[in-house]
């Protein structure tokens, strides 16, 4: 922050330092005080909302956690024989396994894919703004309505995208690609990539044009070649946004739910249950509130450190 | 500084409060409805009839029945989250595999008094009576059922050459039948399943278990019986009908939505399916279909005997009413527009006289429904219903990986887990 | 890292863009327009191509939706299966396009005006343990709000909100508060200090001060913060789904999930499509209408 008030300071229209000297001397403390009541009453409601409706429950979700607590019925304190239990638990890790494989793959595809959509598109004319504009559409439709659209595209038979295929000889129109593992997952991929890469262009490109040209420019003067000005200049000017990007696209593959849900069901023969769709398993179909709580602990836990490694080795790299 | 302070400890009182009432149970009651109705939850599966019962029954009756239409996906989720939080409908039309669980928790009301009163409450389905008995008592009441047959295409069986009034009795006649109709080309497959449905693996799979004198749960529900050689069979049987290829690929990922269609296409020679789909074949009215049992190994015959019972929730508003409806449910009238609508009676003593003589199929599937079998478990849910549960699993390995013995070896294993598990 | 932001800010706010550098100019050179043309445009055709499935294949008449293969465009335009969203499914569409929009719209109201106090309040009026305490909100980011579903349904029921639209919209608020925090708190602080101190010894009050001299400054932020809320309210499914009960009150992507479920155990693909299409549709054309705010709010400087 100190940059920002520096120069903030520097623009103060004050007409004079003589002229003000006896107001600025005794409204500092007065100020600060009054501004500290006004920033603890702004804040208030919002805290207040997430705090009723957000750290209330997860303290109680943590709670649960420590009982044999069903659906219905009595419910009784188990301490930590939850977390023993899911560390035992085979399908809790297969669950795992497949959601980091998931992450895995889908954050390098969207971010490569990214960056790649917003050094395209950018320029500064009429055409690309078009295509960042066109290429931006499914960023606002909902996951699942996205899901239940590319669930029909794919259908065997009757989909227009195996249809499609099928004319252009890349595949043919009666094979069920929900019925394999790996071709199920390849397309909820491709709907999540048609629907979040867009995003991933923006926040790209913002980054990329927040970065003043006079760098690029001092570093190409300078005689270095345009992949040397990328990988020297651009990327490491690059780095808060990509943390950014990173973050997000890693924390949405972690809790990744509604897609395989609507496309896939966990199928074929449980092959695509993701971590979340296991606590929702745990928690909706089999009742045992208590011991998903206990996955969803684990959960949040992994996703603070995994989010919070990455910030850091962003960020530190950075400075 | 101060006022700080105090609001982050008001906030924080609050925050305690909260959870300990939230906790406790204990909140305001909000559930159910005034006097002047009746809240009633049913699935969405329903809404074709459930809508025309409550109109009738409104018709002459000063107590309204309002019905809210749940998912069927989440008709459990949903129910078990309501009952939970006391804030539940005051009659529910469940499906009776769920019956042991939701009666085991307390949150249906004990009827056993109001089903002895019953003067035909012999002559209600056997199965719908077993399920809604938990330890003696009675906490609801038949309300519609369902059984499990064999659909058959009677055009395609005439072009394969099969005598179309001589469905398949067996195995082995079921797989040449499949065979002869996929030989005929354009499409045209021979069995088709929903390998990723659990309510539909549960309906159309055990009854083949069933008919060859097998079982998939002791008779007190407390031993999963997944790995038995009728089971094998079955699964072989299955398997068979995959590597034959006279099944389509579909079947592995269908969730109960392609089946149906297929059928209706005129392209799929035999599906196991329930009594509903009469009413939409006869709608549709292109396809000649045929009804047979579905039949074990060697012959006999089988089905699962599906539908919903009606229950008074425990936190109803208006207990009377309800009672007095759910009574109403189980009568002449409102049995008779269930039949009007394709839905098959649950009172036996009724079933010749209003539903049997609508069609002549009818008939296998009134006598289906007379000897219908349900297992009877407390964590049916998981162990049959889930999508994800150990018996679909074990079904979609088996059949379209193929290594049948480690299939049924880990779905025992996992099934007998869940049941151990159960509080 | 604020610095560069207002100096960012400062120089895009300048008469001249100097937009020509060396490594836009290189790619421009190497790169033919024609083949950039030619690159961009099928990279758009494959993006609109599932919205165009969705909308032909909803406009098929029903017998065409059903054949396989399917085809390519709908050989005789029929408005059928939007009539049947009307309620031969037995699902009101309209009435829960109405819910959707009440429940998002009052969501979207709740979460800007909530955040714009407190990002204000976090950016420019720091207190002890303002830092930490915006940081911990953002902490929540991390968390799936489906890991508190039950309690929160169990809360909800004891202050009589479950199964209603308020208890729905107070909870995404609540979900949506985070994000629109983060957004505003570095909107503000792009905001150069000097135009908030001008007004401030001009006589105004904090309050006012934000009103009238930051917040339309800020303004592209309040636009970005209300278009994401209402996008994400409107197509929220988990929370909709387990919240609300009542099929009058069901939200549009829990309508169609209904749709999806199928009347009598199949899918009617059609009238899926349309459903898909009504829920879509009003995200693509608010969109079209408010994408100059929209990502014109999202590059200017919430983002660092």
């Amino acid at each position: 922050m100190s940059g920002d008030r520096h120069r903030g300071r520097r623009q103060l229209p004050f007409p004079g330092p003589a002229a003000t000297a006896g107001a600025v001397r005794r409204r500092p403390l007065s100020r600060a005080g009054r501004r500290r009541l006004a920033g603890v009453a702004m804040t208030t409601p919002a805290l207040a909302m997430i705090t009723l409706f957000f750290l209330v429950p997860l303290v109680m979700m943590l709670w649960m956690s420590l009982h044999n607590w069903p659906l219905l019925g009595e419910h009784r304190f188990t301490g930590l024989k939850n977390y023993r239990d899911a560390l035992h638990d085979t399908e809790f890790r297969t669950a795992v396994i497949f959601t980091v494989k998931y992450t895995l793959i889908t954050t390098p595809v969207l971010f490569v894919l990214g960056l790649a959509l917003a050094l395209l598109v950018r320029r500064r004319h009429r055409g690309a703004r078009f295509f960042q504009f066109l290429y931006f559409v499914p960023v606002v439709v909902g996951l699942a309505s996205a899901a239940f659209l590319w669930l029909f595209m794919f259908q065997s038979d009757i989909g227009p995208a195996g249809d499609l295929a099928d004319h252009l000889g890349l595949g043919s129109r009666t094979t069920n690609l929900f019925a394999g593992s790996a071709s199920a997952m390849l397309v909820v991929i491709g709907m999540v990539t048609w629907k979040v890469v867009g995003l991933q262009m923006l926040l790209l490109l913002t980054g990329l044009q927040s970065i003043p040209t006079d760098v690029e420019e001092a570093a190409r003067i300078d005689g270095a070649s345009r992949l040397q000005t990328f990988r020297y200049v651009i990327l490491p000017l690059l780095r808060p946004t990509l943390a950014l990007v990173l973050v997000f696209s890693v924390a949405g593959s972690l809790l990744a739910f509604d897609q395989f849900y609507v496309m896939t069901g966990g199928g074929p023969s449980n092959s695509t249950i993701t971590a979340v769709y296991e606590i929702y398993r745990t928690s909706f179909i089999k009742f045992q509130l208590g011991y998903g709580s206990a996955l969803s602990a684990l959960l949040m836990i992994v996703l603070v450190a995994v989010s919070a490694v990455q910030l850091l080795l962003l960020r530190s790299s950075d400075q | 500084m101060r006022t700080r302070r105090a609001r982050a400890a008001g906030v924080l009182l609050t925050s305690v409060a909260l959870f300990a009432a939230a906790c406790g149970g204990s909140g305001s009651d909000t559930s159910g409805s005034d006097s002047g109705t009746i809240t009633l939850w049913a699935r969405d599966s329903q809404k074709a009839f459930i809508n025309i019962v409550a109109d009738t029954w409104n018709k002459d009756h000063d107590t309204k029945v309002k019905v809210t239409v749940v998912p069927q996906a989440n008709f459990v989720q949903k129910f078990g989250t309501a009952a939970a939080g006391g804030s539940g409908p005051d009659v529910a039309s469940i499906d009776l595999v769920y019956l042991p669980y939701f009666a085991s928790t307390g949150v249906l009301d004990d009827i056993t008094d109001l089903a002895n009163d019953l003067p035909y409450k012999d002559d209600l389905s056997a199965a719908h009576r077993r399920l809604a008995t938990y330890n003696d008592r009675t906490y609801a009441l038949p309300f519609t059922a369902e059984a499990s047959v064999l659909f058959y295409n009677k055009d395609l069986f005439r072009k394969a050459g099969l005598d179309p009034d001589k469905p398949p009795a067996n195995y082995a006649e079921i797989i040449s039948a499949a065979k002869k109709i996929r030989a005929l080309g354009n499409g045209t497959y021979g069995y088709a399943i929903a390998g990723q449905c659990g309510g539909c693996q549960v309906f159309e799979f055990t009854p083949h278990i069933w008919a060859s004198g097998g079982d998939v749960l002791s008779a007190d529900g407390k031993k999963a019986l997944f790995d038995t050689a009728e089971v094998t069979d079955a699964l072989t049987f299955y398997r068979t009908l995959y590597t034959d290829g006279t099944m389509p690929a579909q079947s592995r990922t269908d969730t109960g939505t392609n089946q149906p269609a297929a059928f209706l296409s005129g392209k799929l020679g035999m599906t196991p399916l329930g009594a509903f789909f009469v009413q939409v074949l006869k709608q549709n009215d292109k396809i000649d279909f045929g009804v047979a049992p579905l039949p074990g190994k060697n012959g006999g015959s089988a089905s699962f005997s599906g539908g919903d019972e009606i229950a008074v929730t425990k936190n109803a508003k208006n207990k009377e009413q309800a009672q007095e409806f759910v009574r109403w449910a189980t009568g002449e009238q409102a049995q008779t527009v269930l039949a009007e609508n394709s839905i098959v009676p649950v009172r036996t003593d009724l079933i010749d006289k209003i539903y049997t003589p609508l069609d002549p199929r009818n008939k296998v599937l009134a006598d289906a429904m007379k000897e219908g079998r349900t297992p009877y478990s407390t964590v049916e849910n998981a162990l049959f219903n889930d999508s994800n549960g150990p018996w679909v699993r074990m079904i979609n390995r088996a059949v379209f990986d193929g290594d049948i013995a480690q299939a049924q070896e880990e779905g025992q294993k996992a099934a007998q887990s869940i049941i151990d598990d159960a509080p | 890292m604020s610095a560069r932001t207002a100096r960012t800010r400062d120089r895009g706010r300048g008469p001249v863009e100097k937009d020509s550098t060396n490594l836009v100019a290189a790619i421009r050179q190497s790169l033919p327009r024609a083949a950039w043309w030619a690159v961009c445009t099928s990279l758009a055709v494959l993006f609109l191509y599932p919205l165009y499935v969705m909308v032909s294949q909803s406009l098929k008449a029903p017998g065409e939706a059903a054949t396989a293969p399917p085809t390519l465009y709908p050989h005789e335009l029929s408005l059928d299966n939007y009539r049947a969203l009307g309620g031969d499914t037995g699902i009101d569409i309209v009435a829960s396009a109405g819910n959707s929009l009440l429940v998002s719209l009052g969501a979207t109201l709740a979460t800007v005006v909530l955040s714009t106090l407190a990002g204000y309040g976090f950016a420019r009026l720091r207190f002890p343990g303002s830092n930490i305490l915006f940081f911990a909100t953002l902490a929540t980011f991390m968390i799936p709000f489906q890991a508190v579903i039950t309690p929160l349904y169990l809360l909800l029921n004891n202050l009589g909100l479950q199964d209603s639209r308020l208890g729905l919209a107070a909870v995404y608020t609540t979900f949506q508060l985070p994000f629109g925090l983060f957004l505003m708190r570095n909107s503000f602080a792009a905001v150069p200090r000097s135009l908030e101190e001008a007004a401030l010894i001009d006589g105004c009050g904090i309050l006012k001060a934000m009103v009238r001299v930051v917040l339309p400054v800020a303004a592209p932020g309040v636009i970005t913060t209300a278009l994401l809320t209402f996008f994400a309210c409107w197509n929220e499914f988990f929370a909709a789904l387990i919240l609300v009960t009542d099929q009058e009150k069901f939200t549009l992507p829990v309508s169609l999930s209904v749709l999806a479920s199928g009347n009598l155990g199949s899918v009617d693909w059609g009238v899926l499509q349309a459903g898909v299409a009504v829920t879509i549709v009003p995200c693509v054309v608010i969109y079209l209408l408010l994408q100059k705010y929209y990502v014109g709010g999202l590059l200017s400087g919430p983002v660092k």
